[in-house]
């Protein structure tokens, strides 16, 4: 017989990351799974994928759609009987997924925000949407076309200009304050 | 009262209506909001996904950093999304000296630095606790009678901060009270701190569908005539995406949806010209007809 | 000197407007001839209960009180008039006036009943003359060095008691010495300490209140409390001290591993105990007992032989706790070494939680499971487990494994044996009722009649009084505490040991005074033996739930009366009658139920008597008067110290006077008894199962004496148990002895 085999040590990467350790905490109690608004389409709920994470199964949890999903609501934030910050958790492997490079549509959206964000200061959101249909290709385009007349509606009601926001004069500023924060955040947390 | 503004990138675009009326609130209720000088934006909830917390929130603290410089006083933020990362940076200032020690260290890399000296306020803490509900009324030339009032506060306007602040993380009461000192009728609502799906428009649209169709559905049971929002993200996803999750879900509804600023220059007899409803797209006008508008 | 009984009725509370209270002061006066009979409207206040200290100081010069009004549970404070005085309390508001409807002539004959019988009860009384031992001892003696031993002997030096202390190794510290760190008991609650046992020896040998015998055991103890004689045997040397209670702290063994082969223990080299494991972190590193190198990986089975009904079917209390600080151990040893908890329920409660924590924040991984099996795999123990978080089995390979082990008694070792022969025959249930088990364990060796240690309930456990009080056993003066009493952990160890050194203080205050312990406390009177008609029947000596009687050298009885709690099963037990207390006796009792008027059959206006417990029955029915529950009113209540106490005269004296029946109130009995005084209750049910033979001999139903087991809790059942009894004796019809 083969049992599935625990191997802890597999998850230390992600519990080293910036929010990572607080995963550690999870008592399995289930809280987060029901509070989640967008649980039925994730692949596991948070639960599971902190169990997973015990059992250093990190190659499901690079897989899974959930922190992708997760839009920040923070309901499962100030339910955790044991105060884990999960939206913060979330942050920290979107991030790690990031770097190792996923896919994920969401994480195409955010390179455009901030490189959108890092050009100006402020984000230009007709221009940012254009920027991630180019980048997501052509399935994105499609789905695009399927939500044109949402599109048409908000530029008939003037909601997104044309034009992109002023520049922030201090912009050089907010560069130097992102590499001086890369940096620190490099040294460890 | 004088308050540093934070506007956010989205009250310029996305969330017009909310710019315009709340211009017209800052006149009428002497609030004297003035925006942060050449604020930088927050970076929404995505930024982090690209660089980690640790420099979005460095970059958020720049605002802090300029509105204390400046010295017009607390923080008021209009934006749900941009509130919660610029109060919860601004709590982690306060409560986490290693964070402030470390942020600051990114500051100063544009000479500047951040004391924890403000608070970080929402619209709706300074509506109901500095302006208070009293003068609410008072100012209030056009009761709102028989208006039913399906209060949507949104989730990050109340868990901005995670723990309880000003407003019940969980059934908020704030915007209810609000709206009923304008004589309106706030109905029981019972997903006025859930989530509409956020900015998963173009990444995930089957989560706007459901959870802002979850939310039309309940303010329609509750028998609302209107839903009425501070946040741009719940108030877009509500009201532009509205005939499409008819659509999709083969649903009727007809739910104009108002900021609270666009309620309250109603209330309060503001030009209507002056309240940006030229940017609803659900049409304002059976709610406005009601009151000779 | 002669008793001047001075009667007071009170009126307030209602009771006024609902009886014809001439009637009342009537038997009182006329009746009984009771010299001073007064009423008052509201007694309990200030000017009623001047009234009684003017009777009392002055001419009228009365001497015992009888205060006819509320429950003898309340007002207890406001009607105390020293110890010279006798006051008795005739209940006619929670069993009158409150249960009864107003101005109804059956509601006044319970009044005049309840009257009658508390002037007899004062008539049949005398003052009981405290029982004070000659050379009594306050000295308080601990059995076991460990923490709660040493805890308790500082707990009561620091009250000001001289303490004796014994423990059988070499030296102080018991099983808490052995580890290396410990829990926090106070904030930061996530951070583990270093032990401080050695800490507590020390302030325990400086003390100069504390006599400190290492290598050092009981070989007997005779005498009672107060009064107890110990011989202690130290390394051969024999030593005698006289000590006034003890504190057993002998704390718990661990469970024996080499049960545990499917845990492979034994099997594998590298599947070792918790205390190998504390053994092996003191030493200052933990390896593999294979081939002695550094653990990498380590994994804890908890309940190792807990909560398991092929072992120990509890829960050790501590086990879980102890896993999450070894575990930190590993952690402190190597913070990149794996540790993995497998446990069916994580109970670390209270502040544990932040330790819990505190080893999930430290990576120690938690699976909730059952363990399936243990094997070795590639030089590793792999053990396999049903992981119902994840719904299926799971598989975790360590360099070593650590069993957590429960815990057993140190009580629980040694043959058993019962304190009653139980014969074949007649006597044969009630001896079996009687019985209780004794383990010799070669602890206390008691020289006790009824055997050598204190009796156990469970388990081995010594039978510790929870539903009264933690800490009591069924040897007055004896106060087990710590892990021999129950199992628990550190924190609750050490409150214990505090908790049992109180009780043993009261305990020796009491005797000092001749007054009893707990749950009579403050009771003056002690059971008193006509020995000269004594038949030798031994009931007594055997039936005492506690043990407080031995036999001298003609097998007499021998009381011990500072070992008694004045129970009274011994007086309920005697066939002869002869046991007595100044103010609780069998002739008392019968003639209460005597004067009781039961009228002539023709009246139709039956009788039934209950015989209720003073300490649940009774209470329960005050609290159905306060809740104005109404009950049959045929009923007639005489309240017992305990059923143990019902002597089966009384329902022979009963039937003859023409009650139609008998019902006894009294505590839950078995495993998880009520009964304030262990067996009462169940001895007064065997008691019972032999009249009912006897009834049935003089025709009588034996339907018309029953027993209903009753909590303070069943209040609102009082209602229904009474009226569905005379409904019963409604259909047997009335007692045929009636009108003899
Ligand atoms: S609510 Fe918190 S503790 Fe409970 S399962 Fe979710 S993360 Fe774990
Ligand atoms: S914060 Fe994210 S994970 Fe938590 S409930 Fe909201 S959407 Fe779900
Ligand atoms: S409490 Fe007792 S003594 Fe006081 S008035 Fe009531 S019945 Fe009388
Ligand atoms: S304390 Fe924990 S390990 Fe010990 S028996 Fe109880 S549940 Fe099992
Ligand atoms: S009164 Fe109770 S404790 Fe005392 S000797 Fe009799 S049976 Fe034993
Ligand atoms: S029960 Fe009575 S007769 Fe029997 S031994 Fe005891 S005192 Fe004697």
């Amino acid at each position: 017989m083969c049992a599935f085999k625990y191997n802890p040590a597999a998850s230390r990467e992600v519990y080293n990351l910036e929010s990572g350790k607080y995963a550690q905490q999870c008592m399995q109690c289930g809280l987060c799974a029901v509070t989640c608004p967008a649980r039925h389409l994730m692949d596991y709920t948070p639960r599971q994928l902190f169990k997973m994470l015990f059992a250093g199964e990190v190659d499901k949890v690079l897989k899974a759609n959930t922190p992708w999903l997760c839009t920040s609501c923070c309901l499962c934030t100030v339910r955790c009987p044991r105060g884990i910050p999960i939206i913060d958790v979330m942050h920290s492997l979107k991030h790690y997924h990031f770097e190792k490079g996923t896919k994920a549509p969401v994480a195409t959206l955010s390179k455009v925000f901030f490189d959108s964000m890092m050009k100006r200061g402020r984000v230009f959101e007709l221009g940012m949407t254009n920027a991630y249909y180019m980048k997501s290709g052509f399935g994105a385009i499609k789905d695009a076309m399927k939500m044109q007349d949402v599109g048409m509606a908000m530029m008939k009601a003037k909601r997104l200009p044309l034009a992109p926001p002023k520049k922030v004069k201090g912009l050089g500023d907010v560069k130097k304050i992102y590499d001086k924060a890369v940096a620190l955040a490099k040294e460890g947390h | 009262m004088a308050y540093s503004f934070y506007p956010g990138c989205s009250m310029e675009a996305t969330g017009k209506a909310y710019g315009v009326s709340f211009e017209a609130i800052n006149k009428a209720l002497g609030l004297e909001a003035k925006d942060i000088p050449d604020w930088n934006c927050c970076g929404a909830t995505v930024v982090a996904n690209v660089i980690g917390d640790f420099p979005q929130q460095a970059i958020t603290a720049r605002n802090l950093a300029l509105a204390e410089k400046n010295g017009a006083g607390d923080i008021l933020v209009g934006c749900s999304s941009c509130f919660m990362n610029l109060a919860w940076v601004n709590e982690r200032f306060k409560t986490e000296p290693e964070f402030a020690q470390k942020c600051n260290e990114a500051l100063s890399a544009a000479g500047l630095q951040y004391n924890g000296t403000l608070r970080v306020r929402h619209l709706l803490d300074v509506l109901v606790n500095d302006i208070g509900l009293d003068e609410i009324k008072a100012r209030t030339i056009k009761p709102l009678e028989g208006l039913k009032v399906a209060c949507y506060s949104g989730c990050q306007t109340v868990r901005g901060v995670r723990r309880p602040d000003f407003d019940d993380v969980e059934r908020p009461k704030v915007l209810g009270q609000i709206v009923e000192a304008m004589g309106a009728t706030a109905v029981p609502f019972t997903h006025a701190a859930r989530c509409c799906g956020g900015s998963q428009q173009f990444t995930n649209v089957n989560m706007i569908y459901d959870l802002t169709g979850d939310v039309l559905e309940a303010a329609h049971q509750a028998g609302a005539d209107v839903i009425v929002t501070p946040c741009p993200m719940c108030h877009m996803n509500c009201d532009a995406y509205q005939k499409k999750i008819n659509q999709v879900k083969g649903r009727n509804y007809d739910m104009p949806v108002f900021f609270i600023t666009q309620l309250m220059g109603v209330a309060f007899d503001l030009k209507v010209k002056e309240l940006g409803f030229e940017h609803n797209i659900v049409s304002p006008q059976k709610i406005l007809k009601r009151f000779g508008l | 000197m002669a008793k001047k009984i001075g009667v007071y009725v009170c009126t307030g509370c209602g009771i006024g407007d609902a009886l014809d209270i001439d009637k009342v002061t009537k038997v009182a006066e006329k009746e009984y001839k009771c010299p001073v009979v007064r009423t008052h409207a509201h007694l309990c206040g200030k000017e009623g209960v001047e009234l009684i200290k003017k009777d009392l100081e002055g001419e009228e010069g009365v001497n015992a009180v009888i205060v006819a009004g509320c429950s003898g549970r309340v007002n207890t404070d406001v009607f105390n008039f020293g110890p010279s005085v006798m006051v008795e309390r005739v209940n006619l508001r929670e069993h009158v006036v409150w249960c009864h409807p107003a101005n109804d002539e059956d509601t006044d004959m319970i009044a005049e009943d309840n009257m009658r019988m508390g002037i007899v009860k004062v008539q049949k009384s005398e003052l009981p003359e405290p029982y004070i031992e000659e050379g009594i001892v306050k000295t308080i003696l601990v059995v076991g060095g460990g923490l709660v031993g040493l805890t308790a002997a500082l707990e009561a030096a620091a009250a000001g008691y001289k303490v004796v202390l014994i423990e059988k190794e070499a030296s102080l510290g018991g099983w808490v010495a052995k580890q290396y760190k410990q829990v926090a008991l106070r904030p930061p609650y996530d951070e583990l300490r270093e032990n401080d046992i050695q800490d507590i020896i020390k302030q325990v040998e400086d003390n100069p209140n504390i006599t400190v015998y290492t290598s050092a055991k009981s070989e007997g103890i005779s005498g009672g409390p107060g009064i107890f004689e110990v011989t202690i045997n130290q390394n051969g040397n024999t030593v005698k001290e006289k000590v006034g209670a003890i504190v057993l702290a002998t704390g718990a063994k661990p469970y024996d591993a080499t049960k545990l082969a499917h845990l492979g223990f034994g099997r594998f080299q590298d599947v070792v105990t918790k205390d190998q494991f504390e053994e092996m972190a003191s030493s200052g590193k933990i390896t593999r007992p294979s081939d002695g190198k550094e653990v990498q990986s380590v994994t804890f089975i908890q309940c190792a032989g807990s909560r398991d009904p092929e072992h120990l079917p509890y829960c050790s209390a501590e086990c879980c706790v102890g896993s999450l600080r070894q575990a930190l151990y590993v952690k402190e040893q190597n913070p990149d070494a794996t540790a993995v908890i497998i446990y069916k329920d994580l109970r670390a409660a209270g502040q544990y939680e932040f330790l819990y924590k505190k080893a999930q924040s430290e990576g120690v991984v938690f699976i909730k499971g059952e363990v399936v099996g243990v094997n070795e795999a590639g030089g590793q123990v792999s053990v396999e487990a049903e992981d119902v978080v994840r719904g299926e089995t799971v598989q975790v390979d360590s360099d070593l494994v650590v069993l957590a082990t429960g815990m057993v008694p140190t009580t629980a070792f040694g043959e058993e044996e019962l304190t009653v022969e139980v014969k074949e025959g007649e006597e044969a249930e009630a001896a079996a009722a009687a019985a209780d088990t004794i383990i010799r364990s070669d602890i206390l060796n008691l020289q006790y009649r009824q055997g050598p240690e204190l009796p156990s309930l469970k388990y081995g456990f010594p039978d510790s009084h929870f539903i009264c009080f933690p800490y009591e056993s069924r040897r007055t003066g004896i106060y087990p505490a710590g892990t021999v009493r129950a199992p628990m952990d550190v924190r609750a160890a050490i409150d214990d040991a505090a908790g049992a050194a109180l009780k043993a203080i009261q305990c020796v205050e009491l005797t000092a005074k001749g007054a009893a312990v707990h749950p009579r406390a403050l009771d003056f009177s002690f059971p008193e033996f006509n020995l000269s008609r004594c038949t030798q029947c031994k009931r007594c000596t055997e039936e005492c739930p506690f043990g407080a009687i031995n036999e001298d050298e003609k097998t007499y009885p021998l009381p011990h009366p500072t070992r008694c709690r004045r129970c009274g099963t011994c007086m309920g037990a005697c066939p002869e009658r002869i046991i007595s207390f100044k103010n609780y006796s069998v002739g008392m009792i019968g003639s209460m139920l005597k004067n009781i008027e039961v009228p002539e059959e023709f009246e139709e206006k039956p009788r039934i008597l209950v015989f209720a417990c003073e300490n649940d029955a009774i209470p329960a029915l005050d609290i159905a008067g306060i809740n104005r529950l109404e009950y049959n009113p045929w009923i007639r209540i005489i309240p017992v110290r305990c059923l143990g106490s019902l002597n089966l005269i009384w329902i022979a004296d009963a039937m003859s006077n023409g009650f139609d029946g008998v019902m006894l109130l009294g505590c839950k009995h078995g495993d998880d008894y009520q009964c304030h005084f262990v067996k009462g209750s169940e001895l007064a049910e065997i008691r019972l199962s032999k009249i009912s033979e006897t009834l049935d001999r003089l025709r009588l139903e034996s339907e018309r004496v029953q027993m209903r087991q009753v909590s303070i809790m069943d209040y609102d059942q009082i209602p229904k148990i009474l009226d569905e009894f005379a409904e019963k004796l409604e259909e047997l019809g009335p007692n045929p002895m009636k009108d003899f």
